[in-house]
């Protein structure tokens, strides 16, 4: 209840914003030593609110369907690349958590290039991974590829860090209960790093929607709502309002993700609704 | 049968390095059944580490150390002892009732069996209204009382406990000792009970083990023999009196006082 009203009261705030700015604004935008620090606010570059609205309901091209369920099909589209990326990517980041957990060995060697990974640029990235659609994979998979490129880094460090947060107390009770490594990771580590794993899980859904609409983009893949950004943005100058609208699409997608992905914690974070648990 | 022999037992952690420390030197201990003994002493006396020697959570560097007639890894393989912290380190996202269920589960037991066990253990700590409640719901003295459950879960001859009531209120402390006593008579559990109070020490123990640091070894011996274990034996000159030869013996009193 109380959620809801301060996730309105936000959209609220975005609008009058928006609006404001475009009443009290100059529409050449502010230049300072020519520099450009505040926007243009003319219709073409700052569409009002209601002119966005008004275009979703309106036929993408002449004749064609209305714009919303062009970027609704989108917006499903990318959502299945980014649910398997994000997939793909959490069990990959799962998996080299506990690798790193159990032997110090790969944790040392291995977590550099893991944090290495993430300073490759994905422009860089992308031709490679592009050039494996429709030979080893469909075109389609190979977006997902960058998503769960993107998404595996959170998941892997967090839970490394949840993997090792049990005291030295808890681990001496296990051993005092002679269970082995896999019975303390089932009974002690696994349940112990759930409370660090749902961020982490969080932060890789989002990645792996900017994953899936960065990658669609340079991979040139047809199709999602990352293609139809770049589709609307050329229409920018005689359509302004229709570039807007594809990035509603694209930030709307990236709420439904984080909505579903903090859905996966309701079942496994029953005692935290009896109390607050610190974690940090 | 004696509950635990510890013969000759050295330990050295980092051996061979710049920050090699002698924990304990050629330290002997007998606990017989049904005896609780104490082991007391300043901070770094090795009475921590002796504890977990015999829990076989670390291994001795010389000597031999014996559970139940067994060695002590094939003692703590078998499930023959249990063991309580100071932290009651119970685990947050179970039940009061799944946390005493845990040694039991990896026992292999059943789970109707588990179950009755648990409950059974919950009741004996007067907890068994609790059941249900996570640990984070309790308060440090009852989530100590349910650290003593599961420690009793598996029904162990030997139980061992590291400072169980340290972090706990003088109040709390003495209650938590007075039941201790009645389970530890009711189950004939043999305990081995690391503290830093001789207060605490006397009145729970039938032998006090005194230690001194650096290295860590066993300076004295003192049996103690109260009639009753009670509020009146808190009291009683006789109580005193063994507080006093503890305190005399943790002082280095009167013989081995070092300059």
């Amino acid at each position: 209840m109380r959620r809801t009203f301060f996730v309105l009261l936000g959209v609220v705030i975005f609008a009058a914003l928006w609006e404001g700015y475009k009443l009290v604004g100059s529409p050449d935008g502010t230049v300072v030593f020519g520099v450009r620090v505040l926007p243009r606010a003319d219709d073409l570059s700052m569409p009002h609110l209601w002119t966005v609205f008004e275009r979703l309901g309106k036929p993408e091209l002449t004749g064609g369907r209305p714009v919303w369920i062009v970027i609704l099909h989108a917006c499903v589209f990318t959502f299945g690349i980014t649910a398997a990326g994000f997939v793909a990517g959490a069990l990959i980041g799962l998996l080299l958590a506990v690798l790193m957990q159990r032997f110090q060995l790969v944790e040392r060697g291995f977590l550099p290039y893991v944090i290495l990974s993430q300073t490759v640029p994905l422009v860089a990235l992308a031709p490679l991974v592009a050039g494996w659609g429709g030979t080893i994979m469909p075109a389609w998979a190979t977006v997902a590829v960058i998503a769960s490129y993107l998404s595996f880094f959170p998941v892997a460090v967090g839970m490394l860090r949840g993997l090792q947060s049990p005291s030295a107390s808890g681990v001496e009770l296990m051993r005092s209960y002679a269970a082995g490594w896999w019975r303390t990771l089932v009974k002690l580590r696994f349940p112990a790093a759930l409370p660090y794993l749902f961020p982490a899980l969080r932060l890789a859904g989002a990645a792996a929607v900017v994953g899936a609409v960065v990658g669609e983009i340079s991979t040139g893949t047809r199709g999602g709502i990352g293609r139809l950004v770049i589709e609307y943005s050329r229409e920018a100058t005689s359509d302004p309002a229709k570039v807007y609208t594809a990035m509603l699409g694209a930030a709307l997608l990236g709420l439904f993700v984080a909505g579903v992905v903090s859905l996966l914690e309701v079942p496994l974070m029953r005692h935290r609704r009896h109390v607050e648990v610190v974690t940090l | 049968m004696t509950a635990v022999v510890v013969e000759h037992v050295t330990k050295v952690f980092n051996k061979g390095r710049p920050d090699e420390v002698t924990a304990l030197s050629d330290v002997e201990l007998t606990v017989g059944d049904g005896e609780f003994v104490s082991l007391i002493g300043p901070s770094g006396c090795g009475k921590s580490t002796l504890l977990r020697l015999v829990a076989d959570l670390i291994e001795p560097t010389t000597g031999a150390i014996t559970v139940a007639g067994k060695t002590a890894g094939k003692a703590r393989r078998d499930q023959d002892y249990g063991i309580a912290f100071q932290q009651a380190g119970l685990f947050e996202w179970r039940t009061v009732l799944r946390n005493v269920e845990l040694p039991l589960e990896l026992r292999g037991l059943g789970r109707a069996e588990r179950r009755a066990r648990a409950e059974e253990m919950l009741a004996l700590v007067g907890l068994a209204d609790f059941a249900g409640h996570y640990p984070a719901q309790l308060s440090g003295g009852m989530q100590q009382r349910v650290a003593i459950a599961r420690a009793l879960a598996v029904q162990p001859p030997l139980l061992l406990m590291d400072e169980p009531f340290g972090a706990l209120d003088e109040m709390t402390r003495e209650r938590l000792q007075g039941e201790l006593l009645g389970i530890c008579a009711k189950t004939g559990t043999s305990t081995v009970f690391v503290t830093h109070s001789i207060s605490e020490a006397v009145f729970l123990s039938t032998k006090v083990v005194v230690m001194s640091a650096r290295p860590g070894r066993i300076t004295a011996a003192i049996d103690i023999d109260l009639p009753a274990r009670d509020e009146a034996a808190r009291q009683s000159e006789r109580y005193f009196e063994h507080v006093t030869a503890v305190r005399q013996a943790l002082r280095g009193v009167p013989a081995e006082s070092a300059p």
